[in-house]
């Protein structure tokens, strides 16, 4: 190793004043008059140094950003993981709401089509954000339900059954299910971590980025709408291992589009809207109609409204 | 091989590693040996099975979203209470100073750590993202939920073991008491959480209700008292040394907490039967009605007869009140708990309270566990087994001789001094200066 040369003996470098220092500044130091001050880079330290220290300065670095990162997006949530957001959208300016007609509903399925279609719901029918169950009660008053493979085919065309294991049918309907949306989730509140949120204007949304995937708002689901989405080739945009269920296609709604179930059922039996709106769809209906919400008796306060269910739906 | 850490030097000699493990092999008995090879390739299975879990939303489970949680959740479930019932018990001696309790602690510490960290890897396992979950329940806690309140309170739990663990062995004396009371207090609310989590969901009938706590309470300290009659039973019956007074004292006391357990577990389970068959809730009774003569009711009429009426009969009877019997008897009431804790969970979603997702179940949520569930849980078994047999051959288990802080019978006797004290004082006018001190 080259002995290095004291400072005082070495000519200036191109970038080093050839002033010396200020002797009232030196003598503060300790210096003596004429003395100049080491500088950071002028031989003490060596240009390895530098680079050693930048070879574990810049991971050091770069991993500090990922913490920091992903203890933001824990902390703050991240706006990639919950639903798109139309960039003007006031969302504490609306109350949204949802009415399902069972008198006009004919079953054909395509709302499960356009649903699975718009949100990349997986194609086992065991995976559904929205399904169609036909609801056949009779007269002994037992209400049988079936859905085959969630309704997505739709049900054969045609008069109801006049009897179903000898007793007549009185009452048969189909009825479309999807999120209920509560006012009063305990989807939200046995969230552990919160990832399962409800927004100003009354959605319950899944924070895909924050979810742990513990099922525990699947069990809590009074009226199973979720499900943890599975790692399958049928599943084109879902995150595997977290919740998912119906949004109301909230990307949709707060770019003033309708969801892709009303706009695509051919009957106008789904219609949505602005529960605070007296002229929204919604508010029309539940103003002319008498409307009821699946079991009420849980007091779970479902935004989602029915027509025509005059019989208790029992599943 | 030499590294270099922290100014040290280890020498990495796989010779002298196998040499000494080799040696420690030959050294054992074939009936240890067997046991132990059982144990790895058990283990082995399980490691398998959980290595088939870790990519998220792989279906590897046998459950559904009609089923969501399948026998991961009854086995976190189980090791859950287990850990909490081992503390509940032994807390009569390492709290309150009962002697008989005594030679309890150190083993019910050691099991407690290990059947702890073992359900915390059953849940990793069962979560999509446990990693997650840290960093969530950390930093974006949802204080409403009872899920997070259970992880905080078994998180608190584990750290007051392990200084448990830790001061029982480096004879910190008052440390060890202060983290015994602390986990003992833990072990009291942890487990009624963790009832909690079920008992709120009133979309579950089944599970709902104020009693589930209790339940899980209860079945905890079934849980842990049964396990350490097992484990007691064995240490006398392969005549461990060092073990004398244990054995004079840790079966007697062992039958005494078995019988709690059976007892409470057989009054909540009348309760919880006569309100199903009285009930107007339809799910409910469907529920109950399972239990008693639908799919799962031998499993349950099992579990009520070898689960609680046989043990609490080989506990009753003079005849059988000797180590093997009391021995059965944790084995049989460990087994009922086992089955027990698989039934609460399973029969709280085979009732349908909804369609989910488009399917109809009728009349029953069906519920298979596949073979990757099975495999974790028979690896989870082994693993606490195999760790447990390690501790008792290699660790110095026997019972810690110093003991401070509260002691009960002390406590009394303080208590009785001061009132004697103060009788004194009130006779002779306040001539007396009594320095009478819990745990003095």
């Amino acid at each position: 190793m080259s002995e290095r040369t004291p400072l005082d003996q070495r000519a200036p470098g191109p970038m080093e004043s050839p002033e010396p220092a200020s002797p009232a500044l030196g003598s503060e130091i300790g210096l003596e008059a004429g003395e100049r001050p080491p500088g950071f880079l002028d031989g003490r330290v060596s240009r390895r140094t530098v680079l050693q220290a930048g070879v574990v300065a810049v991971p050091c670095l770069a991993g500090a950003g990922l913490v920091f990162t992903a203890l933001d997006r824990f902390v703050n949530g991240d706006p990639a993981g919950a639903e798109p957001v139309a960039a003007r959208y006031d969302a504490s300016g609306h109350r949204w709401g949802f009415v399902v007609d069972t008198d006009s509903c004919v079953g054909c399925g395509m709302c499960v089509v356009a649903c699975k279609a718009e949100n990349g719901v997986p194609e086992d029918p065991e995976y559904s954000r929205t399904w169609v169950e036909r609801h056949i009660t009779t007269a002994d008053g037992t209400v049988r339900v079936d859905s085959p493979e969630g309704g997505i085919d739709g049900f054969e065309p045609g008069d109801p059954p006049t009897m179903v294991d000898g007793s007549p049918v009185v009452d048969a309907r189909f009825v479309p299910r999807l999120c209920m949306q509560c006012e009063n989730s305990p989807c939200t509140a046995v969230c552990p971590v919160g990832a399962t949120y409800r927004t100003p204007d009354g959605v319950i949304l899944i924070d895909e980025e924050r979810c742990i995937g513990c099922g525990y708002c699947v069990v809590a689901c009074p009226y199973g709408a979720r499900y943890i989405v599975p790692a399958a080739e049928d599943t084109p945009r879902g995150v595997p291992g977290v919740a998912d269920k119906c949004t109301f296609c909230y990307h949709r709604i707060t770019a003033g589009l309708p969801p892709a179930c009303v706009e695509a059922c051919p009957v106008g039996a789904r219609r949505y809207g602005d529960l605070d709106d007296p002229t929204s769809p919604v508010s029309v209906v539940m103003a002319e109609q008498p409307t009821t919400v699946l079991k009420e008796e849980l007091g779970t306060k479902p935004r989602v409204h029915y027509v025509g269910l005059e019989a208790e739906v029992v599943s | 091989m030499t590294v270099r850490l922290g100014g040290r030097a280890f020498v990495l000699d796989p010779r002298a590693a196998y040499g000494t493990v080799r040696g420690e092999i030959e050294s054992m008995s074939r009936a240890l040996q067997a046991w132990l090879c059982l144990l790895l390739v058990l283990m082995a299975l399980g490691a398998v099975g959980a290595i088939f879990t870790i990519a998220p939303g792989t279906e590897v489970f046998g459950t559904t979203p009609s089923f969501e949680w399948g026998i991961l959740i009854s086995a976190y479930v189980l090791f859950a209470i287990t850990t909490s019932g081992l503390c509940l018990g032994a807390s009569l001696g390492t709290v309150f100073g009962i002697e008989l309790f005594r030679p309890l602690e150190k083993r019910h510490a050691i099991l407690a750590v290990l059947t702890l960290t073992t359900a915390f890897g059953i849940i990793a396992l069962d979560l999509h993202y446990p990693v997650r979950m840290v960093f969530g329940a950390v930093f974006n806690p949802s204080l409403a939920s009872p899920m997070w309140w259970m992880g905080a309170f078994y998180a608190g739990y584990l750290v007051f073991l392990i200084v448990e663990v830790w001061s029982m062995f480096t004879g910190h004396d008052r440390i060890h008491q202060w983290a015994c009371t602390a986990a003992a207090g833990m072990a009291i609310i942890a487990p009624t959480t963790l009832g909690a989590v079920f008992g709120v969901l009133f979309a579950r009938s089944y599970w709902f209700g104020p009693f589930t706590p209790v339940t899980m309470l209860v079945t905890a300290q079934l849980a842990g008292s049964a396990l350490l009659g097992i484990v007691f039973f064995l240490v006398v019956r392969f005549q461990r040394t060092g073990f004398e007074r244990g054995r004079r004292l840790a079966i007697p006391a062992i039958r005494i907490l078995l019988a709690v357990g059976l007892v409470a577990s057989t009054v909540l389970l009348g309760r919880q039967l006569v309100d199903g068959l009285t009930t107007a809730d339809e799910a409910f009774y469907d529920a109950t009605m399972v239990l008693i003569s639908g799919p799962y009711a031998v499993p349950f009429w099992i579990r009520v007869i070898a689960g609680l009426a046989v043990p609490l009969v080989l506990i009753a009877l003079p005849v059988t009140r000797t180590t093997l019997g009391t021995g059965v008897a944790a084995c049989l009431a460990f087994g009922g708990v086992v089955m027990d804790r698989l039934l609460f969970v399973n029969v709280g979603q085979v009732v349908p309270g909804s369609t989910v997702g488009g399917v109809v179940s009728d009349p029953y949520v069906p519920y298979t566990p596949s073979l990757v569930e099975i495999s974790i849980v028979i690896g989870a078994f082994a693993l606490v087994a195999f760790v447990y047999t390690l501790v008792e051959r290699y660790a110095d288990l026997r019972e810690a001789d110093a003991h401070l802080g509260f002691h009960l019978p002390e406590f009394i006797a303080s208590v009785r001094a001061r009132i004697t004290a103060g009788r004194t004082v009130g006779d002779a006018d306040g001539a007396h200066e009594g320095n009478v001190g819990i745990g003095s």
